[in-house]
């Protein structure tokens, strides 16, 4: 009788340890997702111009699709563009940058180990309203004498 | 088998009539008002690709040219972001002002230089990567996604129009991307230019006194700059080579 509650005990005491550590490695799992935290839009919509999967896929070939389409023909539609993603995606007056973990594109490639050159050119950031766009210095002319201005107009000597 | 022989006729029928009836109000919508649309040509729809209908241009008046005016200078260097480093002789210039005096009668000419915009550019012809290329439209770019900053096409342009960016580009706009190690010159303001805009040096230049520049399509003979082109004429600056330029110059 004392053997068989022993071993009733032992036997309640162990279904109720796995049971537990099952739920806490649920609950870690939820915590420690592989995927990065991806920032979502700013400007409050819930879709993509794909879906999601698709996005997560295929969205450099609809990128580099729209960059020969408006580089070769002038298409300037805006829903597959790189300064959409941006637009949509970064913050206006945002501090952070390509690079940065909390950047949108590179929270994912930081994870993914995929490195691009966009942001070498490209904005990583919406432009806003007031850019701050240039401090060139304007050059003194060019001056030249010539015999005939049309044939020796391009001279810098 | 009958019946639905029958029905597919009438399927076509009925779309053949709907066919009929919309040609008949475009038609009408022609006839009514053809000056309403004729107006409207210029536009191009945003998702439709550039044709070779239009060949764009500037055509550049010098006796109108203000001796010492800089404004399509500055207009350029803020469009487009350009930054200056304190270095004259490698900063990008995109456009720059020209005066030439005359040796004989002493008499002075400013002008504005920029890419001509060749019909046979010679940095397209020297690219060794196909990154400096013509827009059907006539507009030569630079794909600085493939340009790999040989700077060939900068020896072989006799305008001296291109520049290399030499040094890192903190990005300042998003419509004109420009970064270090590649070549960049005058893009005719195309992201204006696709959006039925106009470059930016002139419209500086019309918005002060001057007026000088004109920017229109060469191949409407009814637009500002043809008819223009056929009252006064334009030369080409080296005209010699024979590049067809878009860019033209009255006054030299």
């Amino acid at each position: 009788m004392k053997n068989l509650m022993h071993k009733t005990l032992i036997t309640l005491a162990g279904v109720a340890v796995m049971a537990f550590s099952a739920f806490a490695i649920a609950d870690e799992d939820k915590k420690a997702s592989f995927a990065p935290d991806v920032p979502h839009p700013t400007n409050g919509s819930t879709e993509c111009v794909e879906p999601e999967d698709e996005m997560k896929k295929n969205h450099m070939k609809y990128i580099l699709h729209q960059r020969d389409e408006t580089m070769y023909e002038g298409i300037r539609t805006r829903t597959y563009s790189l300064k959409e993603c941006i637009n949509c995606h970064v913050p206006e007056n945002s501090e952070v940058r390509y690079g940065d973990d909390k950047h949108f594109c590179s929270s994912c490639h930081n994870y993914a180990g995929v490195s691009i050159d966009c942001f070498q050119c490209h904005m990583d950031r919406p432009m806003g309203k007031n850019p701050h766009k240039s401090n060139a210095q304007v050059h003194p002319p060019v001056e030249a004498e010539v015999a005939d201005a049309s044939v020796a107009g391009a001279s810098n000597e | 088998m009958n019946k639905k022989a029958i029905t597919n006729n009438e399927t076509i029928n009925i779309s053949r009539r709907s066919f009929v009836e919309k040609s008949a109000t475009a038609a009408a919508a022609l006839t009514i008002a053809p000056g309403v649309l004729l107006n409207q040509v210029h536009a191009k729809p945003a998702g439709q690709p550039i044709t070779d209908a239009k060949r764009w241009g500037i055509l550049i008046d010098t006796a109108k040219c203000g001796n010492g005016c800089n404004d399509c200078v500055t207009a350029c260097n803020e469009e487009n972001g350009i930054v200056s480093h304190g270095r004259p002789l490698t900063d990008q210039q995109w456009i720059r002002k020209v005066k030439l005096k005359d040796k004989m009668t002493n008499h002075v000419v400013s002008l504005p230089m920029m890419c001509q915009h060749c019909e046979s550019p010679p940095c397209v012809d020297v690219c060794p990567t196909g990154a400096s290329f013509k827009r059907v439209d006539g507009i030569v770019l630079v794909d600085r996604h493939i340009c790999i900053g040989c700077r060939y096409c900068m020896m072989a342009c006799p305008y001296k129009a291109r520049s290399f960016a030499h040094e890192e580009v903190e990005a300042t706009v998003d419509y004109q991307p420009r970064g270090k190690g590649t070549v960049e010159s005058c893009t005719m303001c195309v992201h204006r230019v696709d959006n039925d805009g106009t470059p930016a040096c002139v419209e500086a230049c019309s918005s002060n006194e001057h007026g000088a520049m004109v920017f229109g399509d060469l191949k409407n003979p009814q637009s500002e700059i043809s008819r223009q082109l056929e009252k006064h004429g334009g030369k080409q600056i080296r005209a010699d080579l024979g590049l067809n330029t878009g860019v033209r110059y009255r006054g030299i």
